[in-house]
């Protein structure tokens, strides 16, 4: 019973990182309409940018407020350049996937090549343990947990409660639509790259702390249980990316329990079938941002 | 910043994908040459690798450098083996090539990736067969990868030393396939007869990674905890894509018990531990790691993870007696340090732990007996060199024995037979060219330098096979 208790402890914990990494996904593809596969890569890009920083003897946080704005300017470049292309010259989106999918390897190869094939850790304490009937989670985990929550609920503000969020919105529902309604999509397009890379920079840091050892390929698994937690909630709906992270992440950890651990994926991905096979759409699924 | 213009503006629709205009036409037109040149690329890459997968010869003494094939992962989770091993090839050929190399050739080395994955594998042996004339031996091939890649080099007739201890090469015999390190289930009982008669545990959990190289030790530790008396408390599996281990490191922690065994590459490892030891209130609970845990990437990504001083006092690993002093080791070491730049340039970390570890010790001794064989043979063609890699390990009759390449070619010149002996020690191979070797006790230094801690009796091994 205390590890089935313990286990929904960590699931919440993985949850969280999930849900920062996932949201940023959705909300970039809502807008980009680009499934970016190579969001992983970048992921990782930020971490090992946070590492570098982390080495000069600077705090990890500080560390990922680095990684955020390198992770905003890296997902800009990929898409300005990239994949905005392709879509002008009329690619088709499962090209642009495939596109992506390139991208995600020379970004993975190039770390590789650059910081070797041995696995790096952040220099940094995991803060005093904290038991609560059952749950043991550190400080630095619940630091993981608040920050996700904050970054929720910031988004959902944004989304809400600006004149940012509703263009994006609308951008996300009529791209075609939303211009001829006076709003500037290359800008607003521009704007989310850079704080869903943003959301991607600080999604790679605390997957490495939470992680506490990474190396290039190390987000590889992490990307599909994105994917299953964007296609569980319905893609391109943030609050949807919110939901399947959580039950993604606390189905994978509570299945650990009872079945052999290195199946604790499957789990997971039984409960994506049955949710699709329910509601195709997934469970959020509106056609629009939020 | 505004969002919106303030007049709307009316954007021409896209061109539409339907009705066929003169554009449309030549862009159908331009991708049927497309696709027919993509057949015609396909066709002829299958046509370059079924020849090559044919046609391949091994290499005779024609001209140009031999080169030995590293076909070990080099991405992935298992990727910094490939590199392990590189280190140990440029090692042994920059001092075979000192020395003048063999029959007039120098030696080079060329990595072939695998991904530690079979189906990568399989395609990457083939390559190396059609695009490498002048293969003269390969290393590497690891128990990620040897059972799909061991028959496929027996086939093109290629000498292969490999790094892996699957108990399927234990009694399968492959003429061309050579191997210097032990199985995994004598590893299996080497680590149940340290934890029973070194360090007197009674409490076992098992961790290991979800590879097949780490994998296979799982068994023969069941049931030689079992016939030893001991208690496993708990066994768990580690997937090594996974990026956290927390519910596998609480059920090790709840489970009590005084020691873990474990071999998990990649990433893995560094994080479990470091779990458990977080979900332990700070302490770590002893290991007892399998010989491929005595790595460079393995040392630094762990110690990394939970401290230098946590992994030097609670680690000790079983591996093969390896020599540290004497004839053997100098020109070892010698050899290890006039690549040194190049060694700790890469992903094979530090030049310390490399030289314990059995992938640069084995390997290099492997290589150091295919040269000479070829020189005792006169011969590059592995079909004619490879009868001699077992006299010269084993030794005939007479033999001078040698712990060199320069010495075994010095003595081979005068005419003399020979016993190559490395800082692996002495082989014996058995009818399937395996030389299981006899077992110590390694730990980590405070700096990374693999100590050995004590030893192995062979009564006590037997107790508990």
């Amino acid at each position: 019973m205390s590890l089935f208790i313990a286990s929904i402890g960590f699931g919440i914990v993985t949850a969280s990182v999930l849900a920062i990494a996932s949201v940023g996904f959705t909300v970039q593809f809502g807008v980009t309409d680009v499934l970016n596969l190579a969001y992983a890569s970048v992921m990782i890009a930020c971490a090992y940018i946070a590492y570098l920083v982390n080495q000069t003897g600077q705090s990890v946080w500080l560390a990922m407020v680095v990684a955020a704005i390198a992770g905003g300017v890296i997902s800009l470049v990929i898409n300005k350049y990239i994949y905005a292309p392709f879509q002008r010259r009329g690619t088709s989106p499962t090209a642009v996937v495939i596109v992506s999918l390139g991208v995600l390897l020379i970004i993975e190869f190039t770390i590789q090549a650059m910081e070797g094939a041995a696995n790096v850790s952040y220099t940094m304490s995991q803060g005093a343990t904290y038991t609560l009937g059952g749950l043991t989670l550190t400080g630095v985990q619940l630091v993981i947990i608040g920050l996700s929550l904050a970054f929720m609920v910031g988004l959902h503000l944004l989304l809400r409660y600006t004149r940012f969020g509703k263009a994006m919105r609308a951008t996300a529902a009529d791209r075609t639509l939303a211009r001829n309604c006076g709003i500037r999509t290359d800008r607003v397009i521009t704007l989310a790259c850079l704080i869903t890379g943003a959301l991607c920079g600080v999604a790679g840091t605390v997957f490495a702390i939470n992680s506490g050892s990474f190396g290039a390929t190390s987000a590889d698994l992490f990307l599909v249980l994105i994917l299953a937690a964007v296609f569980l909630g319905g893609p391109g709906q943030p609050y949807g990316a919110m939901l399947g992270a959580l039950v993604i992440g606390v189905a994978t950890e509570v299945s650990a329990v009872f079945i052999t651990s290195d199946y604790k994926y499957v789990s997971a991905f039984v409960i994506l079938l049955v949710i699709l096979a329910v509601r195709p759409r997934g469970i959020f699924n509106a056609g629009t941002i939020g | 910043m505004r969002w919106f213009h303030r007049r709307p503006e009316i954007t021409p629709m896209p061109p539409s994908d339907e009705g066929i205009d003169g554009s449309d036409r030549r862009v159908a037109a331009r991708g049927r040459r497309l696709s027919a040149a993509a057949v015609a690329l396909a066709l002829g890459v299958a046509a370059a690798a079924t020849s090559g997968a044919i046609a391949f010869t091994p290499v005779s003494a024609a001209s140009g450098p031999l080169v030995i094939g590293d076909l070990a992962p080099f991405t992935g989770p298992d990727s910094a083996l490939g590199g392990y091993y590189i280190a140990s090839c440029l090692a042994a050929t920059t001092a075979i090539n000192k020395d003048g190399g063999v029959l007039g050739h120098q030696l080079t080395c060329q990595s072939f990736d695998t991904r530690g994955d079979p189906a990568d594998a399989v395609p990457a042996a083939n390559q190396m067969f059609a695009t490498t004339p002048n293969l003269a031996m390969v290393i590497g091939c690891t128990s990620d990868e040897a059972a799909s890649v061991v028959p496929i080099m027996n086939t093109h007739k290629m000498v292969s030393f490999c790094m892996t201890g699957q108990s399927e090469f234990d009694h399968h015999h492959y003429p061309y396939f050579f191997r210097l390190v032990p199985p995994d289930l004598a590893e299996s009982y080497a680590m149940v007869a340290i934890a029973k008669y070194t360090k007197h545990y009674k409490k076992i959990a098992l961790a290991f990674g979800n590879d097949i190289g780490s994998q296979t030790f799982v068994n023969p530790a069941l049931s030689s905890i079992k016939k030893a008396g001991l208690k496993l408390t708990a066994n768990v599996t580690l997937d090594l894509t996974a990026s956290t281990f927390r519910t596998e490191a609480e059920t090790v922690v709840q489970s009590h018990p005084q020691v873990i065994f474990t071999e998990a590459l990649g990433s893995a490892e560094a994080t479990f531990l470091s779990e458990v030891k977080q979900l332990n209130g700070g302490k770590m609970i002893p290991i007892i790691g399998t010989s491929a845990t005595i790595d460079p990437s393995w040392y630094s990504s762990v110690a990394a993870a939970i401290g230098k001083s946590t992994l030097s006092k609670n680690y000790v690993a079983d591996n093969l007696v390896t020599a540290t002093s004497g004839p053997a080791y100098t020109p070892f070491y010698d050899a290890m340090h006039a690549v040194a730049s190049q060694v700790t340039a890469d992903d094979s970390g530090s030049l310390a732990t490399l030289l314990s570890g059995p992938g640069a010790v084995h390997l290099f001794d492997g290589m150091n007996l295919a040269a000479l064989a070829m020189i005792m043979s006169k011969s590059t063609v592995p079909s004619v060199y490879k009868a001699d890699i077992l006299k010269i390990g084993d030794g005939v009759k007479g033999a001078v024995v040698v712990h060199s390449f320069a010495a075994g070619k010095a003595a081979l010149a005068k005419g003399k037979a020979i016993r190559y002996i490395g800082p692996g020690g002495p082989t014996s191979f058995d009818s399937y060219h395996d030389s299981p070797g006899i077992f110590q006790i390694d730990g980590y230094g405070p700096n990374g330098a693999v100590t050995v801690v004590g030893g192995i009796t062979t009564a006590h091994y037997r107790a508990v096979q």
